[in-house]
């Protein structure tokens, strides 16, 4: 049903209550209702209800149920099957706006402007189209007119203005919108927002992937979205509106947006359960008690994908991540930034013992060229190799000799021990690259630190080696294809802002100079060729995401971005026998 | 009366000591809590980092933020969160009230089976049953709480499908709340009951062979009355002193226990503010937390004084 003016809206009423008429009296106590006394009784029970000041939308089981209600009839059933996913994304706070988790949930409830389908490709989801100027300092987003929030209103340009202000004024990690963006403008007529940057920006499209639109009328009432803690509901336009987030319960509950107008969904509620650990999520599954499992930039722990399998209640999703784990040498230090060390490096580490060890056989052996296949323009460079003889003779040739024979090269006069700094989560890659380095003749001391030191060790570049990982939002930020972790001109949480060789740095620019397809591609090639010619870091493995699934339900979709937690997965999924 | 004032004036010391420390301590931790409140993989302007420090006043000095410190807690107010966005006391009555239900029924029904079992297992340390509760009492007691909770977990959640696997509730109701606490508190109970068990039966055994106790037989009495009525008594002064103490931890939470079974409750609040280096969210466990031991201590203190008259004469 589209948009329906008042009138219209009551008329609906009026016919299908009409309809209705005979099946209440044949039910009810024998009394007879002239139509002219039920437009009386209805018209004014619809207008004070539904028909408000704003409210432009009536959805039809909103109708059928004000319909029934007045007639005494039973109210149409709700839809309460549910779609119950286990995840140990642990939502900390019933913060809507500034918790991590809350904000990746809701993607399903407060749809981003734009999405990533199955290739990895940028597609509208609030936004139809867009354009951008010829300088790349002009976006305008021309918004789909189909869209309605879970209270009846019509989501608005003013809507997604607001959202991106509101966003740059209060979060810390939008603070680039408030430094770069001059003005909004929206057009009611075509239905679009117009954003102007003091800069060129060329990868908007990509940064408006992931923040959520707001309904305006709701959110300009309040001043400090980070300070709101409320449990629930929020208006959305999605699919489905978040009801509530219930940290007791460790669960949050979307339901159905009755206004929403795309394909409808299967299901009358998503339930996301959240789990402290994974082994009582696994056995959750196992039992039944949810449906699916999902964790932002991760997969379900390779060691149990076989037990489920065994079930014989789930299949498997299995797509390569554009997300790894890497080795990353300190540039900034000798000898890490002697290429012919890293070199070294690159061949000292045993990466099918890696992909064995760490993945259990759901990963590969990466390339040079560092970017996993699953990325766009992917270059496919050659692939890194174990060979410790070449390692040893590469140090060898570079002047890093064992003069005293102990089996450790020296630099400088002495032994080399590099400070290995391994981030929690990495422990295990830790310890064996260790074992590679030493037998290859480099000495190494593991420092095992939590994320926030590590977060502070590497600002201060107070480290040797490092071992971490990327997400995939990770490989796509900055210039994409991974060059956000390295730029030196950024600062940032998990990135490492080592590298300021002019032609990195300009490549970077280069990249984020132009949105024209043909150019990225050539650009995105240079930047694979470059680590692979200077190898600034070295991946340690690709990996797989795996993503258990009832088999009672088929449709799920897989997105580089955001994995299953697309909007095409709870659009598609239903029964398997339906 | 000089040794209770002595006393009160060495817990009022306590205190001091403490709030220093919970100030100090968080901040002698490696890592920048500025850094947390941003995201993972996002880039921000060092002036967007200089704003945030301002805004949450860590652009002074550390002098500065302590006077400010002191002068909120003289004010009952222990700060905001940087992380939950919410003011510290909110968070940790909201937490405190949950930890309290399971960690405190598992204190009391410990301390209950501890010393019973623990008795009668001093008692006659020779019978099989005494062997039987104390491989018991030891086998958990060895067992590592995260292995024991996932154990349970396992069989009486998933083989079984008795209990649900996480949450405090399903609906606020109290069958749910009943239904999702008892594996969490049985398991904490468990673990509290063994170790009482062991302290009290080594108590007991050594109680058993004092003078009083063979005066005690001697006189006639029946063993229960030896037991119950002198060896009891005294063998419970070590337990006293342990239950105090659980008391005072009682809202440090039961870390393991909540990461199993995904409760809400203060362990994992003050584990997330470790990793987050939420400095007013630590300042305000750690103070109530170390008020509750020294409350707890003082309230060991009185009870040895009800229950030992060496204590009270030595006081007089």
């Amino acid at each position: 049903m589209k948009t329906i003016p008042a009138f219209l809206s009551c008329l609906a009423v009026l016919i299908l209550a009409a309809s209705l008429v005979p099946a209440a009296c044949a039910a009810g106590d024998g009394e007879t209702m002239t139509r002219a006394e039920l437009s009386a009784a209805i018209l004014p029970y619809m207008e004070a209800t539904y028909c408000g000041e704003n409210v432009v939308h009536l959805a039809p089981i909103e109708i059928r149920t004000a319909a029934c209600r007045f007639l005494g009839l039973p109210e149409p059933p709700e839809n309460t099957e549910a779609l119950r996913i286990a995840t140990p994304n642990v939502v900390k706070a019933t913060n809507f706006y500034d918790d991590y988790y809350v904000g990746i949930f809701t993607h399903l409830s407060n749809l981003p402007m734009m999405r990533m389908d199955a290739n990895g490709h940028l597609v509208g989801l609030t936004a139809d189209r867009y354009e951008v100027s010829s300088d790349n300092t002009q976006w305008t987003f021309y918004l789909k007119d189909d869209l309605f929030w879970s209270d009846g209103r019509r989501v608005t340009p003013e809507d997604v203005a607001f959202s991106f202000e509101y966003l740059g004024e209060h979060e810390p990690d939008a603070g680039w919108i408030k430094e770069t963006l001059v003005g909004t403008t929206v057009s009611d007529e075509e239905n679009a927002v117009t954003f102007t940057f003091n800069k060129p920006y060329t990868t908007i499209n990509l940064e408006f992937a992931t923040y959520n639109i707001l309904p305006k009328h709701i959110w300009e009432h309040i001043s400090d979205p980070n300070e709101y803690t409320e449990a629930g509901p929020f208006v959305g336009d999605g699919p489905y509106y978040l009801e509530e987030i219930d940290l007791n319960a460790a669960k949050m509950t979307f339901r159905k947006n009755h206004h929403w107008q795309g394909k409808q969904p299967a299901f009358g509620t998503v339930e996301v359960h959240w789990f402290a650990n994974d082994d009582a999520a696994a056995l959750a599954l196992e039992a039944g008690d949810v449906d699916t499992y999902y964790r932002y930039a991760n997969s379900y722990p390779y060691a149990g994908v076989q037990r489920l399998k065994d079930t014989g209640e789930f299949n498997t999703l299995e797509k390569t991540s554009i997300g790894l784990t890497f080795l990353a040498p300190n540039l900034k230090r000798a000898p890490m930034n002697d290429l012919s060390f890293r070199e070294a490096l690159a061949d000292a580490i045993n990466y099918d013992e890696l992909v064995a060890v760490d993945t259990l056989g759901y990963g590969t052996v990466p390339n040079r060229g560092f970017v996993p296949p699953g990325m766009d323009y992917f270059a496919d460079t050659p692939a890194l190799a174990y060979d410790p003889v070449a390692a040893r003779q590469i140090l060898h040739d570079a002047g890093y000799l064992d003069t005293d024979g102990n089996g450790i090269v020296e630099c400088n006069g002495t032994d080399l021990d590099l400070d290995l700094l391994v981030r929690t989560g990495f422990e295990r890659d830790g310890q064996l690259i260790e074992e590679y380095l030493e037998d290859v003749g480099i000495g190494a001391t593991v420092h095992q630190v939590d994320s926030t030191t590590w977060f502070s060790l590497k600002d201060e570049y107070d480290y040797d080696l490092t071992v971490t990982g990327t997400t995939p939002w990770g490989m796509l930020m900055h210039a994409g294809w991974g060059t956000g972790y390295f730029d030196s001109r950024r600062t940032g949480k998990g990135v490492l802002h080592n590298l300021d060789d002019p032609v990195y740095l300009a490549l970077c620019d280069n990249i984020l100079a132009t949105s024209d397809q043909a150019q990225l591609e050539r650009y995105a090639g240079e930047m694979q060729a470059y680590f692979d010619d200077n190898l600034p870091a070295i991946a340690l493995y690709w990996k797989k995401d795996v993503i258990p699934y009832n088999r009672a339900y088929t449709g799920w979709y897989y997105e580089p971005l955001f994995g299953i937690y697309d909007i095409e997965t709870f659009l598609n999924v239903r029964a398997a026998s339906g | 009366m000089t040794g209770l004032l002595a006393k009160g004036i060495r817990y009022a010391v306590s205190l001091l000591v403490v709030v220093v420390l919970t100030f100090a301590l968080p901040r002698a931790m490696p890592g920048d809590p500025v850094m947390n409140i941003i995201g993972e993989d996002v880039s921000v302007s060092p002036a967007t980092l200089d704003a945030i420090r301002a805004e949450i006043g860590l652009d002074r000095p550390v002098t500065e933020q302590f006077a400010s410190y002191l002068w909120s807690l003289l004010h009952l107010d222990l700060g905001y969160s940087y992380h939950l966005s919410a003011p510290v006391f909110d968070l940790l009555v909201a937490r405190m009230g949950w930890t309290l239900l399971f960690t405190g029924i598992a204190i009391v029904v410990g301390a209950a089976i501890g010393i019973l079992a623990g008795t009668v297992a001093g008692w006659r340390p020779e019978t099989k049953r005494s062997r039987a509760v104390t491989l018991a009492a030891l086998a958990v007691s060895c067992t590592p709480p995260y292995f024991l909770a996932l154990l349970f977990l396992s069989f009486f959640s998933f083989r079984l499908g008795l209990f649900p696997f996480k949450g405090l509730y399903d609906e606020a109701t109290f069958g749910s709340v009943v239904h999702h606490l008892f594996l969490p508190v049985l398991v904490l109970t468990l673990f509290a009951a063994a170790r009482n068990t062991l302290i009290m039966r080594g108590s007991v055994v050594q109680e058993k062979g004092s003078l009083y106790a063979l005066y005690a037989r001697a006189r006639g009495l029946s063993d229960r009355a030896v037991l119950f009525g002198h060896v009891l008594k005294n063998a419970s002064l070590p337990i006293v002193t342990l239950i105090a103490l659980d008391f005072g931890f009682i809202f440090s939470g039961a870390l393991f226990v909540e990461i199993v079974f995904s409760l809400n409750g203060m362990g994992t609040l003050i584990y997330d503010a470790v990793l987050g280096r939420d400095y007013p969210l630590l300042q305000g466990a750690f103070l109530v937390i170390a008020v509750m031991v020294v409350c707890a201590n003082l309230a060991a203190d009185l009870v040895y004084l009800l229950v030992d008259p060496r204590i009270r004469r030595q006081g007089q």
